[in-house]
């Protein structure tokens, strides 16, 4: 998922300065996870813009439709119209890709050129939860865990080096960045040796190809997804879910 | 060519003898006569100098233009010190290239600090390469005449490349790990992080067992209670010993500005005198002091050693 934060309200109403219709774009993809485009956010943003005495149309996207996927958050722009042409202002409440993808359709879909402001800060692809989550991927396009133990020093070495640790780790095996966080190389050292694979820790492990993650980088599948069939296909897994207990994985977790 | 000498300190090293070598930092000027004055009064005194590369990331005079400087006014060797944390692979082989041109012989690979711990902490740090890939990289550069990529580099740099090693690591085993993996690559001698405490070297000596790549070991002569204090407070991987920390503080009182300097020569002389001397019962191949902005302490230290 990509975490997310909302921005602090005073930068929000610094970009919506002299806008007084706005409508407002929520996100039911990973927002939803981190309260930053769901439903509720998307009315107290509302109430928040109100209060500062502007005009403001609601876009929530429902529960696993996100503005990243263009053809549902067209869906729901579409319904809209009205509104957008009206508006001075568009704020997105998703990640960065949400609010490119939602302005995009805006102008090329709609035809109707507005200025589209983000209303969170995306942090990240993350695991874990279900309130903690750590930065796990940088989808840097040439995956390096084969050769790490299964943890990737590009994102959790705080300099991402390829061949640590550095001298710089603490006297609690914590990083030299930030006492809170483990050392990566610490952690690679310890799982080789439960693996049986120091040997391999020796090895100098090539520089990182970063000639693998063009910016932007494109993307082509040949079938799309069936919604339908994803959505009922899904149905017996998430009642299994819903019904199962849950292990308490957070207690003491750091 | 593998096994070819071309520094003094090298050839210094490669015979065995016991080698000094001393620090000197260029700072946030528009000149570099400060490590300069230092360096003259080290001349004799040490084989050579390190000169620092954005030391605890703080943005300073390139230390490529300084080496070349100092070497030049003062005939002093430098290991230029290059670290990844602000240069691609790219500007690394470039900066390699330049540092041949200008005659430098000896350079430092290391990762750096995080540039969040320093002066400018909204940079993008880079580390496109690590420590162990630098070393790797530069001696493909001497040995090979090839780049990264494996094109050919025509006249390549005559020059050696050491590493740094972190005795006091908490996670001993794996430090020594990365230790013997910058020996695999070639690294032709190791420098340690700063330390205090015999104890710390023993463990490391003894994790490290038998190698053949000489090692300097680090220590600081602090020229005040501030500069040991920043050293305790800010520097990755160092604990500063506090009856240390405590004498050199109490010479804060001194009001005589001459008297207050004999007082802190005498406290580390005093202080490092038994860990000079300990050092000779060890495998280590030298001392690198770094004593930057106080080269007045090196001859009386250097002493001990005669």
């Amino acid at each position: 998922m990509i975490a997310q934060e909302q921005k602090p309200i005073e930068e929000i109403l610094g970009y919506l300065e002299g806008k007084n219709d706005v409508v407002i774009m929520g996100c039911g993809g990973c927002a939803t996870f981190y309260h930053t485009g769901d439903k509720k956010a998307v009315d107290e943003m509302a109430d928040k813009l109100e209060k500062e005495g502007k005009s403001v149309t609601k876009i929530p996207m429902p529960f696993s439709m996100q503005v990243c996927d263009t053809e549902k958050s067209a869906v729901f722009l579409n319904k809209k119209r009205k509104a957008l042409e009206d508006c001075d202002a568009v704020l997105v409440m998703s990640c960065g890709d949400g609010v490119q993808v939602a302005t995009e359709y805006i102008d090329e879909g709609m035809g109707l050129t507005k200025a589209v402001y983000p209303a969170n800060n995306a942090i990240g692809l993350v695991g874990g939860g279900p309130t903690k989550f750590k930065e796990t991927c940088l989808s840097c396009g040439m995956c390096e865990l084969g050769k790490t133990a299964g943890i990737c020093p590009l994102t959790s070495c705080g300099k991402g080096l390829m061949n640590g640790p550095c001298g710089g780790v603490r006297v609690d095996d914590k990083c030299e960045i930030d006492a809170e966080k483990d050392c990566a190389w610490v952690k690679i050292y310890e799982r080789m040796e439960k693996l049986g694979e120091l040997d391999k820790f020796i090895e100098m492990r090539a520089p990182h190809e970063w000639s693998k993650c063009k910016r932007p980088r494109l993307f082509e599948i040949e079938e799309p997804v069936n919604m339908m069939s994803a959505m009922i296909g899904a149905m017996p897994g998430f009642l299994t879910y819903t019904f199962s207990a849950k292990p308490k994985l957070e207690e003491g977790k750091k | 060519m593998p096994g070819e000498v071309y520094s003094q300190l090298m050839k210094e090293l490669a015979e065995g003898k016991y080698v000094f070598t001393g620090e000197l930092e260029p700072e946030k000027a528009g000149d570099v006569k400060e490590p300069i004055e230092a360096a003259k009064e080290l001349v004799g005194l040490v084989t050579a100098c390190n000169v620092t590369d954005n030391p605890q990331s703080f943005a300073y005079v390139n230390s490529l233009a300084a080496s070349y400087k100092i070497e030049k006014e003062t005939g002093m060797e430098c290991v230029y010190q290059l670290r990844c944390s602000d240069r691609n692979r790219m500007a690394l082989l470039s900066d390699v290239l330049g540092a041949g041109v200008l005659g430098i012989k000896n350079i430092l690979a290391l990762a750096g600090d995080h540039v969040s711990l320093g002066d400018t902490p909204d940079a993008k740090p880079v580390f496109d390469l690590d420590s162990t890939t630098l070393i790797y990289m530069i001696r493909k550069m001497v040995d090979e005449g090839k780049d990264l990529g494996g094109n050919d580099i025509h006249n390549p740099p005559k020059l050696h490349v050491g590493g740094a090693a972190a005795p006091g690591a908490a996670h001993l085993k794996a430090e020594v790990a990365k230790v013997k993996r910058k020996i695999k690559v070639g690294v032709e001698y190791l420098q340690t992080q700063v330390v205090y405490y015999p104890e710390i070297l023993d463990k490391f000596f003894k994790e490290l067992g038998k190698v053949d790549v000489p090692i300097l070991v680090g220590i600081f002569p602090a020229k005040s209670f501030g500069a040991a204090d920043f050293f305790d407070k800010y520097v990755a991987g160092v604990d500063v010993p506090p009856d240390y920390l405590k004498s050199l503080e109490a010479t804060k009182e001194i009001k005589d500005k001459e008297k207050k300097k004999q007082e802190i020569d005498r406290i580390n002389v005093e202080y490092f005198t038994g860990f000079l001397e300990y050092l000779k019962g060890t495998p280590a191949a030298g001392c690198h002091m770094m004593a930057v902005g106080y080269p007045r302490i090196i001859a009386p230290l250097k002493k001990v050693m005669e």
